[in-house]
């Protein structure tokens, strides 16, 4: 066999079997979205996934773990973590905020044993992959104009009120 | 319907306009407090707008003023059906400003779904909700739980006389003291008092699982108007599986549990008559069914080895068959969970105590375990009569606060309630089934709608055809009325434009 055949051989092989071993694992650990865990979940039981998401709302503290709910627009789901991985989480989002987005790689249960059968994901490794921040909250001059002009409206109709079933009276 | 008719429509329907933006002061503080701006603004157009039209009827109308005695039946029906329609649209503006509603159909629909304490959502994005708007959400399936058409008329309106017919029109018919007004104070003094206690128990509830004391005061508001008012929104996406707390679930369970009961049994209760909850045939009703349905959804449950411990069982099973059967609608699994993990008898269980409901004349919806008793009890009462001599005259009775004769005509009446609830359910799965649907979800979401429930099975969405919304929002709307005040108001309105046409044509 010509050396150069033998080379082309040799990175088919390597190719072969990197692509081979590798994507089981891409295959698991693929970003999954909320809600095709839960139309899916018996598949997903018990699997390492992987979900990006917003955290959102707050961490609740539960002793030496806590619970973080993330949101990837799709719907939302309570990731169990410890609080080192929780303390990573810095914003949280709300009406105000848009929280940190995350990326977690962790293990799915449809109905956790240990959680009273909640769907949820026991994490394994947490990235930040943004960091949350302030909304800016734009205030529109249209609006300041309808809300003066609708409430001088009901002033003016309760003036008229007053006059009409004061003479009433 | 006369000139006179409507003038006095007019009259009340503005009363209880005004009345409801009124209310929403409470979510203008609440955006001043939380520093929201643009809700600030939103609700303030949306106060304007409701005063304005609230004052216009009222004005135009003006002829009532001081002849309360003119009020009729009709009258009463009329004002409740009106006003809530009136309300929905006048409401929804808030939403619609939000930017969280992808139509104002969409806005109206959240509307309904919570005057009648639904608890369907077709506003996007919960988890990044004001803090206003989220307080108006919870505040509109409170009110809408104890009766808004009461509210209003029963604190703005001095006259008093009359008032029992917007009451019933309310759908709600108990008298706990001889006048109206004395009647709905007492309903409101004794939700006050469980909104205060309920709003404690889940704040303290709320720090024990993590929630910082002051969100922790707001979900426990929130989640206390939802769970009383047997309403079933949350103000997070997740519901309340948001907490992943069962001290959370308990407490819930317990307020909703005693929100379906009937406001009579409370008064009999508070008055030291304990003996009422024992006797109570709608407590009785209530405690055989729901012992039923959930032994049954237990049982079914296990076969499909999902829940393998009771702790599991209790939170993901007990508590979504309590919340159905009390038509609350806060659900501890998520709504895909229902079509793909409860089989058939699961969801058929569901469909039925959704059906059924809660007590009448409490917060809760369905056709409500007093009709279903006295059916029940007029059956046997029938196959007795049947077996017994001809001769022997036996009266059958049953016991709501006191003892009740059992008479065919009440037994027809109740029967023809039950009647009329079929088949909006009817209408709806056949509806689901046409927009391409299965059967099971259809009935499923069907009977969430027709028993103001606020389950759902994963049919309700901003994509879903907006037919199936609009009638989604009057099977809410009838499902809550219980279908009198709105036939009343449609027989109005026939009669009116039949008049036009015959002047028109004379």
């Amino acid at each position: 066999m010509e050396k150069k055949t033998r080379l082309i051989y040799c990175i088919l092989t390597v190719f072969i079997s990197l692509t081979l071993v590798g994507f089981p694992i891409y295959a698991q650990e693929a970003a999954v979205s909320v809600n095709e865990l839960i139309e899916h979940s018996a598949d997903y039981n018990g699997k390492s996934i992987s979900i990006t998401g917003e955290a959102i709302g707050e961490c609740l503290e539960r002793g030496e773990f806590d619970w973080v709910n993330i949101s990837d627009g799709s719907n939302a789901i309570g990731i169990w973590m410890s609080k080192k991985d929780a303390a990573m989480i810095t914003c949280y989002g709300d009406y105000k905020y848009t929280g940190d987005t995350v990326i977690i790689t962790g293990t799915f249960y449809e109905a956790c044993p240990e959680h009273g059968g909640e769907p949820d994901i026991h994490c394994q490794t947490l990235i930040i992959s943004k960091v949350g921040e302030l909304k800016n909250e734009k205030i529109p001059v249209a609006k300041i104009l309808l809300a003066a002009g609708f409430a001088s409206s009901a002033l003016f109709l309760y003036v008229a009120y007053r006059q009409i079933f004061r003479k009433k009276a | 319907m006369s000139v006179r008719s409507a003038e006095i429509i007019s009259y009340y329907a503005g009363y209880v306009i005004l009345g409801t933006s009124l209310l929403m002061i409470i979510p203008v503080v609440t955006a001043l407090l939380s520093q929201e701006w643009v809700p600030l603004l939103d609700f303030t157009i949306s106060m304007g707008i409701a005063a304005s039209l609230g004052l216009i009827f009222v004005l135009l109308g003006r002829r009532t003023r001081g002849q309360a005695g003119s009020i009729q039946w009709k009258h009463g029906f009329a004002v409740a059906a009106l006003s809530w329609i009136i309300l929905m649209f006048l409401c929804s503006i808030p939403y619609m400003l939000s930017g969280h509603t992808y139509s104002y159909l969409d806005a109206c629909f959240d509307v309904m779904s919570g005057f009648t304490t639904t608890g369907l959502v077709l506003t996007q994005d919960l988890d990044h909700l004001s803090n206003a708007l989220n307080m108006w959400r919870h505040m509109l399936t409170f009110i809408g739980g104890q009766g808004m058409v009461v509210l209003a008329l029963s604190f703005i309106v001095k006259e008093s006389s009359g008032g029992y017919k917007f009451y019933v029109g309310e759908g709600k018919d108990i008298a706990l003291v001889p006048n109206v007004k004395g009647t709905a104070r007492i309903i409101w003094k004794i939700s006050m008092v469980y909104f205060l206690f309920g709003t404690i128990v889940l704040w303290i509830a709320g720090l024990f699982i993590g929630l910082n004391p002051a969100s922790a005061l707001l979900h426990a508001i929130y989640m206390f108007e939802s769970s009383w008012s047997t309403g079933g929104f949350a103000p997070m996406t997740q519901n309340i599986m948001y907490y992943h707390s069962f001290l959370y679930e308990v407490v819930t369970m317990v307020f909703f549990i005693i929100g379906s009961f009937n406001f009579g049994l409370h008064y009999a209760i508070w008055q030291g008559k304990r003996k009422e909850f024992v006797r109570n045939i709608e407590i009785q009703s209530f405690a055989i069914t729901a012992f039923l349905a959930t032994a049954l959804a237990i049982a079914a449950l296990s076969r499909t080895g999902l829940y393998m411990d009771a702790v599991s069982m209790f939170r993901r099973v007990v508590f979504n068959v309590v919340s159905a059967h009390t038509t609350t609608g806060l659900g501890s699994v998520y709504a895909r969970q229902f079509a793909l993990q409860w089989g058939d008898a699961g969801i058929l269980i569901m469909v039925i105590v959704m059906l059924i409901g809660g007590s009448a004349c409490s917060t809760a919806g369905g056709f409500k375990g007093l009709r279903v008793g006295i059916v029940f009890k007029g059956i046997i009462s029938d196959v007795k009569k049947l077996l017994s001599s001809e001769r022997s005259m036996r009266v059958y009775k049953f016991h709501y606060m006191k003892d009740i004769v059992l008479s065919d005509g009440l037994v027809r009446a109740s029967a023809l309630i039950i009647i009329c609830y079929m088949v909006l359910f009817g209408i709806g799965t056949l509806l689901g089934t046409f927009c391409g649907y299965s059967l099971a979800d259809s009935s499923f979401e069907a009977a969430s709608v027709t028993g103001n429930v606020g389950l759902s099975i994963g049919i309700t969405s901003a994509s879903m055809p907006a037919v199936m919304k609009i009638y989604y929002i009057l099977a809410m709307y009838l499902g809550r009325l219980e279908f009198l005040s709105v036939f009343a108001l449609i027989g109005m309105a026939i009669t009116g434009v039949k008049r036009i046409w015959k002047r028109k044509r004379g």
